[in-house]
């Protein structure tokens, strides 16, 4: 067992450390809630303090609706479509078999890319007139679905989804293996020798031992989606007409490019909060699993 | 017999049909990896002429010459500047994140638990919370637009990660080891240091597969931080080809293998350190 030890024996170990963690990452998001209440345009020390009326405006903000319920969208379509591909690829790949383990690499390989290069090869996959997408859609005959994926406002966020989540799934993939690896061998064994098929063994023995993976996969998933910007903003910028403008675009676009740093902020803020919800829940959920299981 | 043999004949067809809807799946999967390798051997008249997946015809393009060359793309310099943002943020975070990690994993005392999950609660934080704050401070501090407040950036934000893996590692190496040191009349800091971070070096490998890669993939830090060339980033100069580069797709896929070659080099040859980090970010976090 360990003892209590003097502090300053982990002080001396934790202050640097803690030191370069608060003033960067810790002071900054405090700060950012002090922005958000102020009317500061980016550069200059000068700023008012304006009470809430960053917020008053932001409820009001047709942009920031609009960009609260793409956010939305984005939101439900990450935590199921790559979700069930992701654990669908992990059940098909959990085997031993060596060309598991070609297949398992190369479903990863999208994980090791950057999003920026991502989405610059999924622009040209997209291309009107020379790309795959309406190539293919062509050459078997379905010409009137061909269209300008990223210029059409009803295409385009679901078309840069589909980026995102090309690179997700294998994510997923990997977090549902290791979840997997703790499924004990004996218990499925039990279950087939009771008679159950494949399908009554997923349900009932293997889908329930996988809760804590899938706590852990839908937890990140929905914390990556909500900060996903840089895909987005290569793929698309937020267009056409706002149409995949999500929160974190949002956010970038009024800060940076409209120098409205004090609004951003509040933006950020309202950002930083969803994303509060996820980690509390998922630390609650994490901690329960741990009780269960312990 | 003749029942165990149908058995068999099914399992054996079920499995088949698995693998052949993987296949596809896989084929799928890898057309745009296909796409962006073969339109980097391809000049801009066989891209418009042949569309995007048909085999170049000759492998012999300027493609990468061009984006390397100090007057066209410039990617030269990029990548120097990605190399030299990467290497020391991913040492520097790690090397905090161990320390971290010993205190926290070694030592009890009061407040550690609540201490380790503020540091951890780091890992989800949306960068976007940071930003407006983080671009003052490096403006008044006099870092903007200098590898230095991509480097300090990415070693904060890489710390909760670092401790995380680093103190989950500490806490399985047995006690044993340090009070047979101490009783040896060793210190504190003595048995850190010859003692413990040798044993560390599996979980440093780790961490540096991890840190290398989402540094250098990274964009958003270097994309507010810095402005000029001369600190420009591989990921921020690609972006920057696209708009250059309009209608040159061959351009720009060569661009992109360059900038992911990095990358695609510990997968391929530190896959194992790799994929163990991502699992233990995620299911220990």
């Amino acid at each position: 067992m360990l003892r209590r030890h003097p502090w300053i024996l982990p002080a001396s170990f934790l202050a640097l450390p803690l030191l370069v963690y608060i003033t960067f990452v810790i002071l900054p998001t405090l700060n950012s809630l002090i922005y958000s209440f102020t009317d500061w345009v980016g550069y200059g020390a000068d700023f008012n303090f304006v009470g809430l009326a960053n917020f008053e405006k932001i409820f009001t903000d047709r942009l920031f609706s609009n960009a609260i319920k793409n956010t939305a969208i984005w939101l439900a379509l990450a935590m199921t479509a790559p979700t069930l591909l992701g654990l669908a690829l992990a059940l098909a790949l959990q085997g031993k078999r060596k060309i598991n383990t070609i297949y398992k690499s190369l479903f990863y390989l999208p994980i090791c890319l950057s999003p920026i290069i991502i989405g610059i090869i999924w622009v040209w996959l997209y291309s009107p007139k020379l790309g795959i997408v309406n190539l293919f859609l062509r050459s078997i005959g379905l010409d009137q679905l061909a269209t300008a994926w990223l210029a059409n406002p009803n295409t385009a966020l679901f078309a840069v989804f589909v980026a995102w989540a090309w690179q997700q799934t294998g994510l997923n993939m990997v977090i549902f293996l290791a979840g997997l690896t703790s499924v004990p061998t004996p218990l499925v064994e039990a279950a087939k020798v009771d008679g159950a098929n494949y399908r009554q063994t997923l349900w009932n023995v293997i889908i329930p031992m996988l809760r804590p993976a899938t706590v852990v996969v839908l937890a990140l998933t929905a914390i990556s989606a909500l900060k996903s910007f840089e895909i987005i903003w290569v793929m698309t910028m937020g267009g056409p007409f706002n149409k995949s403008d999500t929160l974190a675009v949002f956010m970038y676009s009024e800060s940076f490019r409209k120098f409205k740093m004090g609004y951003g902020s509040s933006a950020a803020v309202i950002l930083f909060l969803m994303t509060l919800v996820i980690i509390v829940l998922y630390f609650r959920q994490t901690a329960a699993a741990e009780e269960l299981y312990d | 017999m003749t029942n165990s043999r149908a058995l068999n004949w099914q399992r054996l067809l079920s499995t088949a049909l698995l693998y052949f809807v993987l296949t596809i799946l896989l084929i799928l999967f890898m057309v745009p990896v296909y796409g962006a390798i073969v339109t980097a051997f391809k000049s801009q008249a066989e891209v418009s002429a042949g569309g995007y997946w048909t085999i170049p015809t000759n492998f012999a393009s300027d493609n990468f010459a061009r984006v390397m060359d100090s007057k066209d793309g410039n990617l030269g310099l990029y990548l120097q500047n990605s190399l030299l943002l990467t290497i020391p943020a991913s040492i520097f975070s790690i090397a905090l994140g161990t320390l971290a990690g010993y205190g926290l994993g070694k030592y009890k005392f009061k407040g550690d638990g609540l201490l380790f999950i503020l540091i951890v609660a780091g890992m989800f934080l949306p960068p976007q919370i940071a930003l407006i704050p983080v671009f003052r401070l490096m403006n008044d501090i006099g870092l903007y637009d200098t590898l230095w407040a991509v480097i300090i950036i990415h070693t904060a934000f890489g710390i909760p990660i670092c401790t995380l893996v680093m103190r989950n590692f500490f806490q399985v190496v047995p006690n044993a080891l340090r009070e047979a040191a101490l009783i040896d009349g060793a210190n504190e800091y003595s048995i850190f240091f010859r003692i413990m971070l040798p044993l560390t070096l599996p979980a440093l490998a780790v961490l540096a597969t991890l840190q290398f890669t989402w540094i250098w993939n990274d964009f958003l830090w270097p994309f507010i931080l810095t402005q000029r060339a001369e600190s420009r980033t591989v990921m921020v100069g690609i972006l920057n080809l696209t708009g250059q580069y309009t209608v040159d797709w061959g351009g720009q896929a060569a661009a992109s293998l360059i900038g992911s070659l990095p990358t695609l080099f510990i997968f391929v040859f530190f896959q194992r350190y790799f994929i163990r980090g991502l699992t233990l970010g995620a299911v220990k976090g």
